[in-house]
């Protein structure tokens, strides 16, 4: 609409044209538009080029669960289980646990056939779940620091973190991959120590000599569901 | 006037449009890199990532359909094998470096011995210790043993020629034996902001580009290496503890520091051992990379 009144004015007679209230007045409605112009841009920028800053993200993610962890509503052991349910659900929002899995296995991933492969991700990630969980419950007033990120391929991005606890600081870093407009971690690096690295040797050891089945009946053990 | 905010929109247009499919152009040409494929690949990377589980291993009824397009086939063959290739190459980026383990029998004894070492006599009797003395006092304590083994990263330091670090645990020492009340607090940590920072002489071995050799597993002592064992007892004659008379008394206060550095880790073994599969390799994995880490730092 503005744009149109001004090329209308264009057309006006030029006593008009050159009235100097009038061009003041279309001084005004330029600079109007030049500013709304940079505002579209600066807002332009960052929707377009960025599925949502790596870091933010897992800030995001992080204090997500210590909000959780923090709530004063949850107590005792029913709070904690609460806690716990609330915690899984984040993780399964904030993890891939596919690509989790493919990224541990890693050559060894094409010896699974699908059902196998399906099989796989459903109990690591109980297995992880079972082990980080009870872990996690009985951080209460710790403090996270969040440091740099660190671009690792095209897709993935390292961001660093420390929990400040009374004991020591343990720096934790999340691994997280692009996935659509999203950001999710398929490693978490704690104090030097790749999880799915780790794991990924412990995987080796068993398929070196066992069928991939065994490898999942002895996973099936590990979450009690053999 | 009109025309210059006209321009600058579409500049705005057309470099948010570029950005995006720059970033795409940047994936498909590393694909392209490879092999050549049609443009309309680089459409569906997200696509075919999602799809290796499936398509990998259909790869052989889909080469018997030979009568449904062959275009097709073959590009989402190449797309198999492409990202699951570029996968493998990713994870062997990633890989660490494993440890030999030539003394398996042994180390795996030693594995077995300290862990009856620690669930019969390491965590009962700390945790008896900690009944008696609260978290905070029980901190202090390994602030001072903590401070008394400067010397041990001192010298990691000079040695690895960092001579920040080096003048930080010295005015960390000063500090927290003056300051700290004989290392009691880290008040260099709360008061200057100097952290902590493990050095030690298998750090500086491995800084020179020494290899840990092989794993080792000590009765006592833990995972260490044939490089780290060395580092071991170069440190040791470092450390003040070691030259407290008599020798019984040395031993007593070591083993004193190691009560009360496993009373504030109650919990950790146990869930290490809970979260792995085979827990012999998953501490000999963490030992490693946790070492290699240390070296890098």
């Amino acid at each position: 609409m503005v744009i149109l009144k001004v090329t209308d004015a264009k057309s006006f007679p030029g006593s008009i044209r050159e009235c100097k209230t009038f061009n003041l007045y279309k001084m005004e409605v330029e600079m109007r538009k030049s500013i709304f112009t940079i505002i579209l841009i600066c807002l332009l920028i960052p929707l377009v080029s960025f599925a949502g800053a790596p870091l933010d993200s897992v800030k995001a993610q992080i204090n997500k669960v210590l909000d959780v962890l923090r709530d004063p509503s949850l107590k005792g052991e029913a709070g904690k289980k609460t806690k716990k349910a609330k915690i899984r659900n984040i993780s399964d929002s904030f993890f891939d646990y596919t690509e989790l899995s493919k990224r541990t296995l890693g050559q060894n991933w094409s010896k699974l056939n699908t059902q196998q492969q399906n099989e796989f991700i459903s109990l690591y990630k109980q297995i992880l779940e079972d082990a980080y969980a009870d872990k996690i419950v009985t951080y209460t007033d710790e403090k996270v620091n969040f440091g740099k990120e660190t671009q690792l391929t095209e897709k993935t991005v390292e961001v660093q973190t420390v929990i400040l606890t009374k004991k020591a600081d343990i720096p934790i870093n999340y691994r997280i991959i692009q996935k659509g407009n999203e950001w999710k971690v398929y490693d978490v690096v704690i104090e030097g120590v790749s999880l799915i690295s780790n794991y990924r040797n412990q995987f080796r050891e068993i398929l070196s000599n066992k069928t991939p089945d065994a490898l999942l009946e002895t996973l099936r053990k590990k979450v009690g569901k053999a | 006037m009109k025309s210059s905010s006209v321009v600058l929109l579409v500049l705005c247009f057309l470099f948010c449009f570029f950005t995006n499919v720059f970033s795409d152009t940047l994936s498909s040409s590393e694909e392209k890199s490879t092999k050549p494929i049609d443009t309309t690949i680089s459409q569906e990377p997200k696509a075919s990532e999602q799809e290796i589980v499936q398509s990998v291993p259909e790869t052989k009824s889909e080469s018997v359909k030979s009568e449904i397009s062959s275009e097709d086939i073959k590009k989402s063959d190449t797309q198999a094998k492409e990202s699951s290739q570029q996968e493998i190459i990713e994870e062997e980026k990633e890989e660490t470096i494993q440890i030999a383990d030539p003394l398996y029998p042994w180390n795996k004894a030693m594995y077995h011995f300290n862990d009856k070492l620690y669930f019969w006599v390491l965590k009962p009797v700390s945790k008896g210790y900690s009944a008696i003395l609260p978290e905070d006092m029980r901190i202090a304590v390994s602030n001072v043993f903590y401070n008394i083994a400067t010397p041990v990263r001192f010298a990691g330091c000079l040695l690895q020629l960092k001579i920040k670090d080096s003048v930080n645990e010295l005015i960390r020492f000063l500090y927290n034996s003056t300051a700290g009340v004989l290392g009691l607090a880290d008040a260099a940590k709360e008061d200057l902001g100097i952290a902590r920072k493990e050095e030690d002489l298998g750090q500086t071995l491995g800084s020179y580009g020494i290899g840990h050799g092989f794993y080792i597993v000590w009765p006592f002592i833990g995972p260490s290496s044939l490089r780290d064992t060395f580092g071991k007892i170069g440190d040791g004659f470092l450390d003040p503890v070691n030259y407290v008379n008599p020798a019984e008394a040395s031993i007593g206060i070591t083993a004193y520091d190691k009560v009360n550095t496993v009373s504030l880790h109650i919990g950790d073994y146990e869930d290490l051992k809970k979260s792995a599969i085979d827990p012999y390799v998953s501490i000999r994995d963490a030992y490693t990379q946790y070492r290699k880490k240390k070296v890098e730092e």
